[in-house]
């Protein structure tokens, strides 16, 4: 044993000797051998082996310099951390986000708020008017903005008063004035501005004190992913949706509060979890319902309190955006598994009967819907129900042009037919050339829009734009930014 | 945490997904479990109230999931081979049953065609 001890004691002290062996078995000569740092080196492989941070390097006498070849480089740099992923939720928080202001938009100096009457009157026909602030508010609690839209760029929401919008308005407020029930469907091309029609007439009901009922995607309602649950005692069975409903009754809550204070009820509700005796106010009704169970029967008495007859009631505005998705059959399984028709969802029978008419406002109103191009299923019956309304509409009666059902097609849905057999249809097309220029003004002066806007300029955006389809406009002019 | 037939799910884990996760019990047999107690097909375990919960762990209990059905499957390959077939022989030896090749890989069969099969 002691044979290589003693030849070790010759070696030069280094530390690549493996030493845990004469530790043991000879400590005698472990000081010499335990030196493990030099004062000093002369050489580079000596300092190199002195490095502790060197791990395992020391035993090879030659270290190469210089650049090394790195193999499975993508496998050794994958332990990087990436940081905080965001937390559940925060993804499409950010993604659904609306802003209305802009502070780095140039404050248009002519621009003027809004008023009761102003989107009613022919004299504001191309103008860009803007939103008062309170309307803002209760537009965003109903959810009447949407993300696709461009209120990010400005100072201050505004609006551009068409033509259409000013007879969509006139048909309100005349159907108001006769105590009766505007039904229409706000149909057109894509990014023709149709759910920028019904946030007009809800900007329109707010300002004149109407209670407004906003559903803001039709689409929430029928694909399957809100709770859903049997109403008992109903034949067939009719489904309600209490989440949603929740949700649908806090908005209707903080977008209508001064008006709901203002309006009581004329009859008791024991059947409520909190007991609710006439003569309350419906502010008080709304603020019933606190957990998703109690949702559908308070949203039900709501129902029937603003719909009650001969009762001091504000003119009602009832509006969808996304129509044909409640006009198929939905996503949801019935208990025999079954699909369910959207019009056996309670929220939707609701308002597709308003929408065929079978329910009377006593102060009037109007019962709104807008279809969508973007993300619509196939609905044929609806289709072919508006383009006969329509042909009815402006053929005068003329039942030669009006288009009929394929024979040999069996996907009509008699159910939708009935309700759209006699509603009225806006259709929206593009906008004039005096309606594109004084939005275009406008974009130019909030420094959006880098160009002079002459008549060149403003026909050829709307030439662009497919004669003036306002969406198209934007497009070609606005977010397509060449500073 | 929220129990369902004895075992622990996340409140965040899809209905549809915890009841896929019990051998023989899939897509088709979920889904109507679920339509069958009024349940979106994307509601989290979560959000189910406790009477469902309960319900859904009596309704599972009278189904053949995991041990019965593997205990089935286990008896009709025995069965096989008890009775001497070539199926049933291929099983013994942890072979492809239906005719493939076995130049190459046979890793599922080697994995799953036993006797006592696991899975």
């Amino acid at each position: 044993m002691s044979a290589p001890n003693c030849l070790r004691g010759l070696v030069r002290p280094s530390a690549t000797i493996p030493i845990s062996a004469p530790r043991t078995a000879a400590p005698r000569v472990a000081p010499i051998a335990l030196v493990r740092s030099a004062p000093f080196s002369t050489t580079a492989i000596n300092a190199r082996r002195q490095d502790p941070n060197q791990q395992g390097g020391g035993g090879k006498g030659h270290v190469r310099q210089g650049k090394k070849l790195k193999l499975g480089k993508f496998k050794k740099n994958a332990v990087e951390s990436k940081g905080k992923p965001p937390l559940p939720g925060e993804r499409k928080a950010y993604r659904k986000r609306i802003t209305l202001s802009n502070d780095n938009a140039i404050p248009v100096p002519w621009l003027k708020d809004l008023d009761a009457d102003d989107l009613a009157s022919a004299k504001n026909i191309a103008r860009v008017l803007a939103l008062p602030e309170e309307v803002q508010d209760q537009l965003r609690a109903s959810e009447a903005f949407k993300p696709t839209q461009c209120w990010g760029m400005f100072r201050k929401p505004s609006l551009l008063v068409r033509k259409e919008s000013v007879d969509l308005m006139n048909r309100m407020q005349a159907s108001v004035d006769r105590k009766q029930t505007l039904r229409l469907v706000v149909t057109g091309d894509k990014v023709t501005g149709k759910s920028m029609m019904l946030l007009q007439a809800m900007a329109h009901a707010f300002l004149n004190n109407w209670i407004v009922i906003h559903v803001p995607e039709g689409q929430e309602l029928t694909t399957a992913c809100t709770e859903y649950a049997p109403i008992p005692n109903t034949e067939p069975v009719q489904y309600m949706q209490p989440v949603y409903v929740l949700k649908l009754l806090q908005a209707i809550k903080r977008a209508n509060e001064k008006i709901l204070a203002k309006t009581y009820t004329v009859s008791g509700h024991p059947e409520l979890p909190q007991n609710i005796t006439p003569n309350t106010p419906l502010l008080a009704l709304c603020n019933a319902a606190k957990e998703p169970d109690s949702a559908w029967p308070v949203f039900q008495a709501l129902w029937n309190e603003l719909t009650a007859q001969g009762a001091n009631r504000p003119p009602i505005l009832l509006s969808l955006d996304g129509l044909a998705h409640v006009m198929r059959v939905s996503d949801y399984r019935s208990p025999a598994f079954e699909l369910i028709h959207s019009h056996d969802l309670a929220l939707v029978r609701l308002f597709t009967d308003a929408l065929g008419g079978a329910v009377h406002f006593s102060a009037g109103g109007a019962v709104l819907a807008a279809t969508s191009r973007n993300n619509a299923p196939r609905s044929p019956s609806m289709e072919l129900s508006l383009a006969q309304r329509e042909a009815e509409q402006t053929a005068g009666k003329e039942a030669a042009e009006v288009p009929q059902k394929d024979p040999f097609f069996r996907g009509y849905d008699d159910r939708v037919e009935a309700v759209l057999r006699s509603v009225q249809v806006l259709r929206l097309g593009g906008v004039s050339k005096l309606e594109a220029r004084a939005l275009m003004e406008y974009w130019a002066a909030s420094g959006m829009l880098r160009a002079t806007v002459d008549e060149k300029t403003v026909t050829e955006k709307w030439t662009l734009a497919g004669s003036g389809v306002l969406g198209e406009m934007e497009r070609a002019a606005l977010l397509t930014m060449r500073i | 945490m929220v129990f369902i037939f004895g075992v622990n799910f996340h409140e965040q884990k899809l209905v549809k997904k915890a009841l896929e996760s019990f051998y023989a019990l899939g897509p088709q047999t979920s889904a109507r479990i679920l339509a069958k107690y009024c349940i979106h097909p994307r509601a989290k375990i979560g959000t189910l109230p406790p009477k469902t919960l309960t319900a859904l762990t009596a309704e599972l209990s009278t189904m053949t999931i995991e041990g019965d059905a593997r205990r089935i499957i286990q008896e009709n390959i025995k069965r096989l081979r008890d009775m001497g077939t070539y199926r049933g022989r291929r099983h013994a030896m942890g072979l492809p049953v239906r005719g493939q090749r076995t130049k190459n890989q046979t890793e599922t069969a080697r994995k799953l065609n036993r006797i006592e099969r696991r899975g």
